[in-house]
C-alpha cells in the first residue's frame, strides 16, 4: 500500500438549488481510498451514495449542484479547486467510472466501435496526444479482450441491441478501462443483469483490479455484492457516512444499528436464520399440464416469414392450496410467461391450465370465476395510473369485477388501505405521491379488492429496497394466513424464495428443471442449472458460502454458455 | 426500516385541486394567458358595446377619412374605404374565435376519439383508421379545403366544416401515438383484469394521460385556425366581405404597406395578441394538470 490515500475526500458537503431552496444532501462526508484498495459505499436509494459519486468524477447536476464545503483530494490534488481543464483531463482517464444500466448507457445508433472511438479520440485530445486510427483500434480491441469479450471484431461492429446485458457490461467496463485509469467507480455493476451473469461480472472486476493494480470504489445498494468484491465499506444513510470499516468487520461486526438492520433485512440462504414455510394442504389449486407457449412474430405483409420462438416448452405444475409457490428463473426462461398464463392473459398454445378442476378458458365466461385469481406487478410506477388517485385506482376492482355499489365504494377503499396498512388519507394521494412501497401496497390492495383466493406476484420487489421489500414481504406473509391466500411468486431472487416460498420450481430455457419442496431444493439441487444458480448468489457469510453447492468451471461454463457471452 | 416508516404521517394536505390551482396561479406566463384569452372573448362578446364606431362592421363607406393613421379617434387608423380597423378589429374576434371553437370543438373530440380507438384496439380498428388519417394528413391542407369550399358555397360556416374535416387527423395522430404507449403499461391490463368496460379503460385510463399532448396541440391550433381560415378569406373562400375577418384585413392592408402600414400590422398584431394568450395558458394549463413533475 501506498503512504498517501488515492482518494481522500473531507468534510464533503452538498446541497442542490430547487424552488429557490437549498436542501443539502450530503452532510460531511470522509472517504479515503488507499492505492490498490477495493472500497465499497453501500446505501439504499436517496442515501447520497450516487450524489458523492457524481461530485468524485465532477458531473454533479449543474446547476442545481453546489459544492457547500470540504475537499475531495485525488493523488494529492484537490479537485474541487482544480482548474476546469486540469479536472476535464482526469475525467475518463486517471478516473474513470462503469455505470450502471448497460442499456441506457449507449446510444442505439452508434456501433460499439464508434462509443469506444470517441472515447479515445475525445480523451487523447483532452490530453494532447495524437494518435492514429490504427492505434486507437488496436487499443480497441485489446481493451476488449481485456474484459474477456470472445471476437473483439466483431463486438466493435455490433449494435448495443445486438449484445447480451452481460456483454454490454462487459463493453461499459472495456469503455472504462481504455485510459488506464488508477481509480475506477463502478456504479452497481451488473445489478440489472441476471445473478449467474452478475456474477460473472464480479468476478472480472476482481481479476481486473488485482491484474491491473487498480484502485475500485464501488456504488451499490447490495450488501451480498460487496462482500465478495471489497476490502473496506462505507455504510451511508440519508446524506451521511454512518459506520465505515473493512469488510470483515461490517459484515461479523457491525456497530450502528442501521447496519445491522440493512444486513437483517437480507434474505439468509443458508444456515439458522432461514425461514422456512410449511405447506398448509396437499388440496391441488392449479393444475398446469403440458402447457406449450409458442410466440410467432406476426408477418409483416410480404415480408418474410419468421420462425416461433418457444417461451414455455412442456411445463406441468401443481400447486395447492395456501402454496407460496415459487417460480425461479432468469430473464428469458419463461416463468413471466408462464404466469401470464396462468392468469388468462394469454392463451397457452397448447396444455392445459385449472383452477379447481376447472379450465381458465371459463375465465370469459364466468368473472365471478376469473375474479378468484389476481396479479401484482413487478413495477408499481407502471401499473399504477399516475392520473388517477389511489381512490380512483382503487374502485376499479370495486365497481366492476366486484360489483360493489357506489356508496359502500369509500367504505371498502379505506378497509382496503388499513389491510396493507396504508392510512386512509391516502386514498386521495396520486402514485408519484407515493414511495416505492407504498405503491406497491397500494397495488396489492387492488389485487385483494375483489376478495381473490390466488394472488400472482410477478417480481413484487425487485424494484424496491431491501429493507422495504422485507416489510412487503411481511406483510404478504400476514395477508396469507389472516386471509387464506394462495401465492404464485415469480422472482429471479432466490435468497427471497429461499425464505418466502414452501414450494419452488426453477426454469430453465422454458422448461420446468426443477421443481419440490424450497428446502430440498436449495439443499441438494439436482439439476446442474440449479447448482450454478445457487452457486451465483451472493451471500453476506461465510458460513453461507461454505454451504452453497460446489460447481466447477466445467459444469458452469456447460450450462451457462448461452447466457454468459 | 419498521412497518411504519414506509408509510408516511398524516399531513394536513390541501387538496389536489386547491394544489393544481395553485401552481397556476403561481405560474406567470399561464395567468397572462388566461387575461389575454379572457380580455378576447370578452372584447368578441361585448363588441357592439365597447367598439366606437359599431356601423363599420358592416359595409360602410367613408372615402374622407380613408387610409388615416392611428390617432385619439381612431386607434388603430382607418382603412381603405374609411373604415375604423379598431372596431373592425374587434368585431373581427368573433369570426375568429367562432371559427376556433367551432372547429376545435368537433375537430378535438373526433381526432381524440378515434385516436384512442386505434391506440387501444389493435387490428383492423388501428389499420382502418390510421391508414384513412395518415392518406388525409398526406393532402395539401389549403387545396383540399378550397376544393371542399368551392363545391359548398364560400361562407363561414363553410369553411368551418372544411377545415373541421381536415384538422382532427391532426389529433388523431397525437393521441394514437400517446394512447398506443401508454395502453402496454400494466394498469391498463390491471383494469382489464378487474373487468372495468372498454370505455372506462378508453376514457378513465388512457385519455388523461394524453392531455398534456392534447392541450398543447389545441392551443397551438387555436392560433393555426385563425390564420388558416384567414388564408381561405383571403382566397375568398373564407368569410365574405364585408364582414370583418382578421386575416382578410391584413390581406387587404398588405396592399398599402408599408406607407399605410397600421392597415396590415394592426389586424395582424391582433391575432398574434389572441395567439400569444392560447399558448401561454396552453402551457400553463398542462403544467397544472401535469402530476408528475
Amino acid at each position: 500500500m501506498a503512504d498517501a490515500p488515492i482518494l481522500d475526500v473531507q468534510g464533503l458537503n452538498i446541497g442542490f438549488q430547487a424552488y429557490g431552496r437549498m436542501s443539502q444532501v450530503l452532510h460531511d462526508v470522509a472517504l479515503r481510498v488507499e492505492t490498490g484498495q477495493r472500497a465499497a459505499v453501500i446505501g439504499e436509494s436517496g442515501s447520497g451514495k450516487s450524489v458523492t459519486m457524481k461530485a468524485i468524477i465532477g458531473t454533479l447536476p449543474q446547476p442545481a449542484g453546489r459544492v457547500l464545503g470540504g475537499s475531495i483530494r485525488f493523488q494529492d490534488r484537490d479537485l474541487l479547486t482544480l482548474p476546469r481543464r486540469e479536472r476535464e483531463r482526469l475525467k475518463g482517464t486517471d478516473i474513470s467510472i462503469v455505470h450502471q444500466d448497460p442499456l441506457t448507457s449507449f446510444s442505439p445508433v452508434f456501433t460499439i466501435g464508434e462509443h469506444l472511438e470517441d472515447v479515445l479520440r475525445f480523451a487523447d485530445r483532452r490530453l494532447g496526444a495524437a494518435t492514429s486510427a490504427a492505434d486507437r483500434r488496436r487499443r480497441m480491441e485489446a481493451t476488449l479482450a481485456q474484459v474477456q469479450l470472445k471476437d473483439p471484431a466483431r463486438v466493435l461492429q455490433s449494435y448495443p441491441f445486438q449484445l447480451s446485458g452481460g456483454m454490454r457490461q462487459r463493453v461499459l467496463i472495456a469503455m472504462a478501462l481504455l485510459h488506464r485509469p488508477k481509480l475506477l467507480i463502478a456504479d452497481e455493476p451488473g445489478t440489472a443483469l441476471d445473478v449467474t451473469t452478475q456474477d460473472e461480472i464480479l468476478r472480472l472486476l476482481n481479476q481486473l483490479v488485482s491484474e491491473e493494480r487498480l484502485t475500485l470504489l464501488m456504488v451499490t445498494h447490495n450488501l451480498a455484492v460487496v462482500r465478495q468484491t471489497s476490502d473496506y465499506v462505507y455504510v451511508m444513510q440519508a446524506g451521511r457516512i454512518v459506520e465505515h470499516g473493512t469488510a470483515r468487520q461490517i459484515f461479523e461486526a457491525p456497530r450502528t444499528p442501521y447496519t445491522q438492520q440493512l444486513l437483517e433485512a437480507i434474505p439468509p440462504l443458508y444456515g439458522p436464520r432461514v425461514q422456512q414455510r410449511q405447506a398448509h394442504s396437499t388440496d391441488p389449486v392449479i393444475a398446469a399440464t403440458d402447457v406449450v407457449k409458442t410466440f410467432r412474430a406476426p408477418r409483416r405483409w410480404l415480408g418474410p416469414e419468421t420462425p416461433p420462438v418457444t417461451a414455455v416448452r412442456g411445463a406441468n405444475l401443481a400447486i395447492c392450496r395456501g402454496d407460496i409457490f415459487g417460480i425461479a428463473g432468469e430473464s428469458g426462461s419463461g416463468k413471466t410467461t408462464i404466469a401470464r398464463m396462468i392468469m388468462g392473459l394469454v392463451p397457452p398454445t397448447t396444455g392445459r391450465i385449472e383452477i379447481d378442476g376447472r379450465s381458465i378458458d371459463d375465465f370469459r365466461r364466468d368473472p365471478d370465476f376469473r375474479r378468484r385469481i389476481q396479479i401484482v406487478y413487478q413495477n408499481p410506477a407502471s401499473s399504477l395510473n399516475p392520473r388517477r388517485t389511489v381512490a380512483q385506482t382503487l374502485s376499479v376492482p370495486l365497481a366492476f369485477a366486484g360489483s360493489v355499489p357506489k356508496d359502500q365504494r369509500a367504505e371498502r377503499i379505506r378497509t382496503l388501505l388499513g389491510q396493507v396498512e396504508l392510512p386512509s388519507h391516502f386514498a386521495d394521494r396520486y402514485p408519484h405521491q407515493l414511495s416505492g412501497g407504498q405503491k406497491q401496497r397500494v397495488a396489492i390492495a387492488r389485487a385483494l379488492a375483489v376478495e381473490p383466493e390466488i394472488l400472482v406476484l410477478d417480481e413484487p420487489t425487485s424494484a424496491l429496497d431491501v429493507s422495504v421489500q422485507k416489510t412487503v414481504i411481511d406483510l404478504l406473509l400476514a395477508l396469507r394466513d389472516r386471509l387464506g391466500l394462495t401465492y404464485v411468486f415469480i422472482s429471479h431472487d432466490l435468497s427471497l424464495m429461499r425464505n418466502f416460498c414452501n414450494r419452488i420450481a426453477v426454469m430453465f430455457r422454458g422448461e420446468i428443471c426443477e421443481q419440490g419442496d424450497t428446502n430440498e431444493v436449495f439443499e441438494h439441487p439436482k439439476h446442474a442449472y440449479t447448482r450454478a444458480l445457487i452457486a451465483s448468489i451472493p451471500v453476506i457469510s461465510d458460513a453461507e458460502e461454505r454451504a452453497k453447492p460446489v460447481v466447477s468451471l466445467e459444469e458452469r461454463r456447460a450450462v451457462l454458455a448461452s447466457t454468459v457471452q | 426500516m419498521s412497518a411504519v416508516s414506509d408509510v408516511a404521517q398524516p399531513l394536513d394536505e390541501p387538496s389536489n385541486r386547491a394544489r393544481a390551482w395553485r401552481r397556476f396561479l403561481r405560474n406567470p406566463a399561464a395567468v397572462i394567458g388566461a387575461i389575454i384569452v379572457i380580455s378576447v372573448i370578452a372584447a368578441a362578446l361585448l363588441a357592439p358595446e365597447l367598439v366606437p364606431f359599431p356601423s363599420h362592421a358592416g359595409s360602410f363607406v367613408d372615402f374622407r377619412s380613408r387610409h388615416l393613421p392611428p390617432s385619439l379617434l381612431h386607434v388603430m387608423g382607418t382603412d381603405n374605404v374609411g373604415r375604423d380597423i379598431f372596431s373592425r378589429v374587434l368585431f373581427g374576434y368573433r369570426v375568429s374565435l367562432l371559427l376556433v371553437f367551432g372547429v376545435l370543438g368537433v375537430a378535438v373530440p373526433l381526432g381524440v376519439l378515434f385516436g384512442l380507438l386505434a391506440g387501444y384496439f389493435a387490428g383492423p380498428v388501428e389499420t382502418i383508421v390510421m391508414g384513412f388519417t395518415n392518406v388525409m394528413l398526406a393532402m395539401p391542407p389549403l387545396i383540399l379545403a378550397l376544393a371542399i369550399t368551392a363545391v359548398l358555397s364560400p361562407d363561414l360556416v363553410n369553411s368551418m366544416i372544411a377545415i373541421t374535416c381536415l384538422w382532427w387527423t391532426w389529433h388523431c395522430r397525437v393521441v394514437y401515438r400517446v394512447a398506443k404507449s401508454v395502453a402496454a403499461e400494466d394498469f391498463v391490463e390491471a383494469a382489464r383484469i378487474a373487468g372495468a368496460s372498454r370505455p372506462h379503460i378508453l376514457f378513465r385510463e388512457l385519455l388523461p394521460n394524453c392531455t398534456a399532448a392534447i392541450s398543447v396541440k389545441t392551443t397551438l391550433d387555436a392560433g393555426f385556425v385563425i390564420l388558416f381560415g384567414a388564408s381561405l378569406s383571403f382566397l375568398g373562400l373564407g368569410v365574405q366581405p364585408p364582414t370583418p375577418d382578421l386575416g382578410t384585413m391584413v390581406a387587404t392592408g398588405a396592399q398599402y404597406l408599408p406607407e399605410m402600414w397600421w392597415e396590415a400590422v394592426m389586424p395582424g398584431l391582433a391575432i398574434l395578441y389572441a395567439i400569444l394568450g392560447f399558448n401561454l395558458l396552453g402551457d400553463g394549463l398542462r403544467d397544472m394538470m401535469d402530476v408528475e413533475i
